[in-house]
């Protein structure tokens, strides 16, 4: 590429992305928002406390470490995986698709000690009920679903390199994108043992929110795990038509107060009144683009992406600008996610069942209320409990200003 | 053999990749994805072809190119998937694959026998479906015989080859032979050949011959079937099976007690071993009348002199930590037999037709009948200590001046 091409390219990519930046940065929650000064013994007991800080310090040491081994296992395989084309008698990408199966498949057994340590630690809390066999199976049909993932973007990018060499990423990253959406679009169709809502309660509440946040109504419906954890969770999934929410059925069991699930519902709502599904396509859009030029970039001492033994390269580039991307995509999910938290305030009216959630979650979730801050810059893609708290107090304090003016 | 339409071609050198050999169902899921796309073009182009080869007499060369292309193709996978061969196949079924199967180029074939081709097929698809062991499934015909001798051949090997770093020779041979049929099976619904498949288990030299064992099948049978005999098969049996039982308790119990000896002594006692030599030629003589692989009503003594009968060796040496472990190295011996088994229900159930309708035993049918007998009793005398060699359960070869590949 000519360096004036390339200049041309670099600004207009720049005023783009400038351009998407400050049209996905904004949220709902006020600039000038101040959070009262609360202390991690507002939110939980000095026991509480200690108990979720030893949970997730375990959990968050184990992985860091698993991603070290998965940095240095790609690494190696980057450096020597090539060699395994002798395993193939396909064509390139046929064989491309062969090292980047092997590659999933070797990284898969140096998981395996992390994840059973995980499951470990889960139970030791009570916070997991699936066995380790059963752990490991189910390991190795997702195992199934990454491969099939795998020959499907290679054959993709692959087959754009065929053609257009090393400017594949040209094509590739639009390609790319277009998969985020029909993924993010029909994950919903892909979520197993869900079932309706039977509460009819909480069923007209989501109505209700739906409207109050500008809406359409969004059918809500529930994720039977509780076989397989304790940890209560909700989630939001699909665009457009498939949008949904999912509510786990261990949110449902008593250890939280209808008011408290309702504050849930109302932020998932929330999670698609503020089009968050849509704007999750623009931030990936950003990095996918640059992701791609890199990954170019990086194979091109092999031949680019035309030739099967640039895979493992591009594999290992890929993971390692995923893991550097992570803190910055963090923070864009903090804000999301801290959006969500005002928009359901706005929604309910209930700090007191907002707060009484949060404070909820460090005692059933083992939910770190103030985790390190290297912690939260690298793995967290929520707001931390103690802020969610101090949210909330905000948000009533405003409140109760705007009725008392 | 040379006139066989579809030809096996060997040149795999029973190397394995311990790798793709672990991950071996995962790696070929793009495979299954394409092979299912393929089948969905032959269906139609089949129905089209057929239509074509009614009117004309003469399968259309196009079509016929890409249904062996696409019963090559098939065959990789199966191959691949089947550990019978090692590299990752290519996805257009180019020639040169380590098992690879030739056919016949387009050829003249009969209005009324491709009219009635399907109904003509039933027998073979039949055959292929005990041979299977299991109904149509999955995303092709090969899918079909992954159910029988082939999934075991692809279980068993899937253990030897994780230890070993190669793929035992009997079972890659066995695996070949399954995969050869169910490819004439295919070339002849598909209209590429007019020839029926043949359960001939006989392989090309190049795919190596079975090593000498001390326990060999000979085979005098004219294949003449008696009607009246044959019709009245099953009943004929009734006398046997009761006598077979109460001469298999002894022969359990003796077993017990020259197990003993043999760990003792470092040999198994003559008497005994006469005594169980004749239990398991008696054996082979019934199952070879049950299933029509031979004709005359056999004796109850095991005495030689049968049209299919074993030669088994004197009383020798054995090591006696073979001898102690006998029972569970036997084990994978049991589920290929169990496996073969089908192969030898197969060419009973076929068999009986044929015999009915010419009075004859068609040679395919026999000799597939006969290989299965001939590992079942390596795989008793093995058990029974009549022999340390190990069951062998690779078809029997084509005579050759070459050297074996």
């Amino acid at each position: 590429m000519r360096r004036a091409e390339r200049a041309a390219a670099l600004l207009a990519f720049a005023v783009g992305a400038g351009a998407a930046v400050w049209a996905l940065w904004p949220t709902d929650v006020p600039d000038d928002l101040e959070l009262p000064p609360l202390g991690q013994a507002d939110v939980a007991s000095a026991a509480h406390i200690r108990e979720a800080e030893r949970f997730e310090t375990f959990l968050r040491w184990d992985y860091v470490l698993a991603e070290v081994v998965v940095l240095l296992v790609l690494a190696l395989y980057a450096w020597r995986g090539h060699r395994l084309a002798r395993e193939s008698a396909a064509g390139r990408i046929g064989t491309g698709m062969l090292l980047g199966m092997l590659g999933l498949g070797i990284l898969w057994i140096t998981q395996i000690p992390f994840g059973l340590a995980e499951i470990w630690w889960a139970r030791r809390y009570d916070a997991a009920e699936v066995g380790y066999l059963e752990w490991l199976l189910g390991y190795w049909l997702g195992l199934a679903g990454q491969f099939g993932f795998i020959c499907l973007a290679l054959a993709i990018v692959m087959g754009f390199a065929q053609v257009l060499r090393d400017r594949w990423w040209v094509a590739g990253a639009p390609a790319f994108i277009a998969l985020y959406v029909v993924f993010a679009w029909s994950l919903p169709w892909l979520i197993p043992d869900d079932r309706p809502v039977d509460d009819p309660a909480l069923a007209a509440a989501a109505q209700r929110y739906a409207r109050e946040q500008g809406t359409d109504p969004i059918p809500v419906r529930i994720e039977d795990v509780s076989a397989y954890t304790d940890s209560p969770n909700a989630f939001a999934a699909g665009m457009d038509a498939s949008r949904k929410i999912f509510i786990w059925d261990t949110l449902l069991d008593g250890r939280f107060t209808d008011d408290e699930v309702h504050v849930v519902l109302a932020h998932e709502i929330a999670h698609h009144s503020r089009e968050h599904i849509w704007k999750s396509v623009g931030w990936y859009a950003l990095f996918a683009v640059p992701g791609t030029f890199l990954i170019a970039l990086a194979t091109r001492r092999r031949g680019t992406l035309r030739e099967a033994q640039a895979v493992p390269v591009a594999l290992f580039v890929f993971v390692a600008l995923n893991l550097a991307a992570q803190p910055i995509l963090n923070v864009v999910g903090r804000r999301m996610e801290a959006e969500a938290d005002w928009v359901a305030l706005e929604t309910t009216d209930d700090p007191t069942a907002a707060r009484g959630l949060f404070e909820q979650f460090t005692v059933v979730a083992l939910a770190d209320p103030s985790p390190p801050r290297w912690s939260t810059l690298l793995f967290d893609t929520h707001p931390t409990m103690l802020d969610r708290v101090r949210m909330a107090e905000a948000w009533r304090e405003r409140s109760e200003g705007r009725s008392h003016p | 053999m040379s006139d066989r339409p579809v030809r096996l071609l060997v040149t795999d050198d029973l190397e394995r990749s311990r790798l793709t050999v672990f991950f071996r169902l995962l790696l070929a899921i793009p495979h299954f994805f394409w092979l299912g796309v393929w089948t969905f073009g032959a269906f139609f182009s089949a129905i089209a072809q057929w239509f074509v080869t009614v009117l004309r007499g003469r399968p259309v060369p196009r079509l016929h190119e890409f249904h062996i292309g696409y019963i090559r193709y098939a065959t990789h996978v199966g191959a691949y998937l089947a550990l019978a061969a090692n590299p990752f196949p290519g996805f257009l079924g180019a020639p040169g694959y380590p098992i690879d199967v030739e056919i016949a180029s387009a050829e003249r074939q009969g209005r009324l026998g491709a009219l009635l081709r399907l109904l003509l097929a039933l027998p073979a698809l039949f055959m292929l479906v005990l041979i299977s062991g299991g109904g149509p499934s999955g995303v092709g015909p090969y899918w079909v015989v992954s159910g029988g001798i082939v999934a075991a051949v692809a279980f068993l090997g899937w253990f030897a080859s994780l230890v070993r770093g190669c793929m035992p020779r009997g079972l890659r041979n066995l695996a070949a032979y399954g995969l050869r049929y169910t490819a004439e099976v295919y070339a002849y619904v598909l209209l590429v050949t007019p020839v029926y498949p043949s359960t001939d288990p006989r392989l090309p030299a190049h795919a190596g011959a079975p090593p000498s064992h001390p326990v060999r099948l000979d085979v005098v049978d004219d294949r003449r079937r008696s009607r009246l005999t044959t019709f009245f098969r099953f009943f004929l049996l009734v006398p046997h099976l009761v006598w077979f039982s109460f001469w298999g308790v002894l022969a359990l119990l003796i077993a017990v007690v020259q197990w003993f000896f043999t760990l003792v002594a470092g040999h198994p006692a003559s008497p005994l071993h006469r005594f169980l030599a004749a239990w398991v030629r008696y054996q082979t003589h019934l199952f070879a009348f049950g299933f029509l692989i031979a004709n005359p009503f056999p004796g109850f003594t095991g005495t030689p002199g049968y049209p299919v009968d074993l030669e088994l060796p004197p009383p020798g040496r054995q090591r006696r930590l073979v001898t102690l472990f006998r029972l569970p190295l036997a084990l994978p011996a049991f589920v290929v037999s169990g496996a073969l088994g089908w192969l030898l229900y197969a060419a009973g159930i076929g068999g009986w037709f044929a015999a009915l309708a010419l009075g004859r035993m068609p040679s395919g049918l026999r000799d597939a009948g006969a290989h299965a007998l001939r590992y079942s009793a390596q795989v008793n005398a093995y058990a029974l200590l009549l022999t340390e060699r190990y069951p062998f359960s690779g078809p029997p070869v084509e005579p050759s001046d070459d050297a074996p590949g």
